[in-house]
């Protein structure tokens, strides 16, 4: 494991941001951290990388404690936290020097990493006019800058275009391939489907699910298959009748249940039985709707 | 540390308000030398008719000792205001700017961090008193000259013109020392905010809070002089007294340390247990 918190807790004035939260990232995994707004996502990246302390618990980063020995801890970190922001009034290049000399590692690295994010050409323009999308990149590039072996990215893609969401989602997957962990926390579910291999996903400051994606997705009972049958009415009443179906909605001319992916094919065959033509039957099984599910049920159990 | 310091004199230059001290010293001070070279020959013979009986004046007593020592004098109230300007960025601007999220997430400890922008804080504060220095010495001489420096304190002290030199020389030093208290108390209240003006209007307020108390006789306010820190703050005329109080000296120096160390510790503490949540 290359990051481990433990029992993280933080509190700010009666609220609590972050309960008790402990979650692993394996090694060379890329791991989506997702919950909803003021679930503690943020509180708990700004424990990651210490720039908020934790009333109990701490984060060890390759066993080194983060809260106890900042400067081995963070040594093989780069992070990009919530919005790139620079010294607007210098240039790309000086910023990234100002920032290779607090890492006391030389300014080898700093074209290497600019022509990385497809910012070489305006390497020397003042970061205050710079777009959005090109501040974005210099971010990536500065956390980029000491050659990490963990990459913490809170909302890279943020504010970006489809362009641009492409080229980090596979600049992503390139560091990935190289052997840098990815910790990407992000609203784009879809986003982080598509690149993540882990992922956890808090609500309210707690920890509801963690594990790989692949498993999560095919393991939970929760997911809704979409069911395009007819007749509908008749499809319906046969689907409630079993108890081992949970929830059965008609929405826009479709049936959607509740139902683990392996009794699907029992599914079909019970339309069929009972003459219902089945005219389609797609797994809604997506990172959305896990999400949805399991935020939802926390906030029903608390 | 020297890279973290180079690092910071980088970001002091890039602010605009670091130049205003420099630019109003820039300004002001040859306006003023140039009213004292208009207006100076009256004072001269002003002085002459005084105590031209008693003494014998080689050259013009309004040469640019005198008129730097005058203009010591007037704008030591003011100093603190340009000194503050730069000092209530130096943390402060960060937390505006959003750029502790890059600088305080890198493998270099706050600690360093901050004495790193301390530091800078005090070689910004001492190049701005050398440039006052410069400004009022320097061009002072080219324009109204040199010549022995007379100083009116419980009576006349006439001091020849190297021996001049060398008070100046140490006046500078002392008013320098006594600019980097102001700095460290505009940089301990720059440690607490996001907003670098408060730290300069709560810095020159205790600044002004200090001269009331010292300007008010009132035997309260007078017992509790030697407990405030403006008191020691005009420790730069001691440098003009004769023979020099360097027991006096030592002991401004020693109080005005003690406070820098107060000020200090408070920001570590502050810094160090400070949450960044912007």
């Amino acid at each position: 494991m290359i990051l481990k918190t433990k029992n993280l807790t933080k509190s700010f004035g009666s609220r609590k941001a972050v309960n008790n939260l402990s979650f692993e990232i394996p090694e060379e995994s890329i791991f989506g951290f997702l919950g909803p707004n003021g679930s503690g996502k943020s509180t708990t990246i700004r424990m990651m990388t210490d720039l908020i302390r934790p009333d109990v618990g701490e984060v060890f980063i390759q066993g080194k404690s983060v809260q106890r020995n900042h400067q081995k801890a963070l040594v093989n970190v780069g992070s990009f936290i919530e919005r790139a922001d620079f010294y607007k009034h210098l240039s790309a290049k000086t910023n990234l020097e100002l920032l290779a000399r607090m890492d006391g590692k030389g300014f080898d690295n700093i074209p290497v990493v600019l022509e990385r994010v497809g910012l070489s050409d305006r390497a020397n323009d003042k970061v205050k006019h710079y777009s959005h999308g090109m501040r974005q990149r210099l971010g990536i590039a500065q956390a980029l800058l000491a050659k990490p072996k963990l990459l913490i990215l809170d909302e890279p893609t943020n504010g970006l275009d489809p362009q641009g969401m492409k080229k980090i989602r596979n600049l992503v997957r390139e560091l990935n391939n190289e052997g840098i962990t990815i910790f990407i926390s992000s609203h784009l579910l879809d986003e982080v489907q598509k690149i993540c291999s882990h992922v956890a996903i808090i609500h309210l400051g707690q920890l509801i699910i963690s594990g790989k994606m692949d498993e999560l997705l095919s393991e939970s009972e929760l997911f809704t298959t979409e069911l395009r049958v007819n007749p509908l009415e008749k499809a319906k009443s046969i689907l409630e009748s079993q108890d081992w179906i949970h929830k059965c909605d008609e929405r826009h001319g479709s049936l959607f249940v509740n139902v683990s992916p392996d009794k699907i094919p029992e599914i079909t065959i019970l339309l069929i039985q009972n003459e219902c033509m089945v005219e389609a039957i797609i797994p809604k099984t997506s990172l959305e709707d896990l999400y949805l599910s399991k935020t939802e049920l926390g906030k029903s159990q608390n | 540390m020297l890279r973290l310091i180079h690092n910071e004199l980088l970001k002091i230059i890039g602010r605009w308000r670091s130049y205003i001290g420099f630019i109003g010293i820039a300004i002001l001070m040859p306006l003023i030398l140039w009213g004292f070279s208009y207006g100076g020959g009256e004072i001269h013979d002003e002085y002459i008719k005084q105590f031209g009986d008693s003494f014998i004046v080689v050259g013009s007593i309004f040469n640019a000792f005198l008129a730097t020592y005058i203009m010591m004098n007037a704008f030591w109230i003011h100093i603190p205001f340009l000194v503050a300007l730069a000092a209530g960025d130096a943390v402060a601007a960060e937390g505006a700017a959003g750029t502790f999220r890059i600088i305080l997430t890198r493998s270099t400890s706050r600690l360093k961090i901050l004495f790193a922008k301390l530091f800078a804080t005090w070689i910004y504060t001492a190049f701005l008193i050398l440039f006052l220095a410069f400004m009022s010495l320097g061009i002072g001489t080219l324009w109204l000259g040199s010549g022995d420096l007379v100083v009116f304190d419980k009576g006349i002290l006439i001091l020849d013109q190297s021996e001049a030199w060398i008070r100046m020389a140490l006046s500078f030093g002392l008013a320098i020392l006594v600019m980097c208290v102001v700095a460290t108390l505009c940089f301990m209240f720059s440690s607490m905010v996001n907003n670098g003006i408060g730290p300069i209007v709560g810095s020159i307020f205790l600044v002004a809070v200090g001269y009331l108390i010292m300007a008010i006789p009132i035997e309260m306010f007078e017992k509790m002089e030697p407990y405030i820190f403006v008191t020691y703050f005009d420790v730069w005329q001691q440098a003009f007294k004769d023979p020099i109080p360097w027991d006096r000296i030592g002991k401004s120096l020693v109080i005005l340390s003690l406070y820098t160390a107060g000020f200090v510790g408070v920001s570590v503490v502050v810094f160090l247990r400070r949450d960044i949540k912007s």
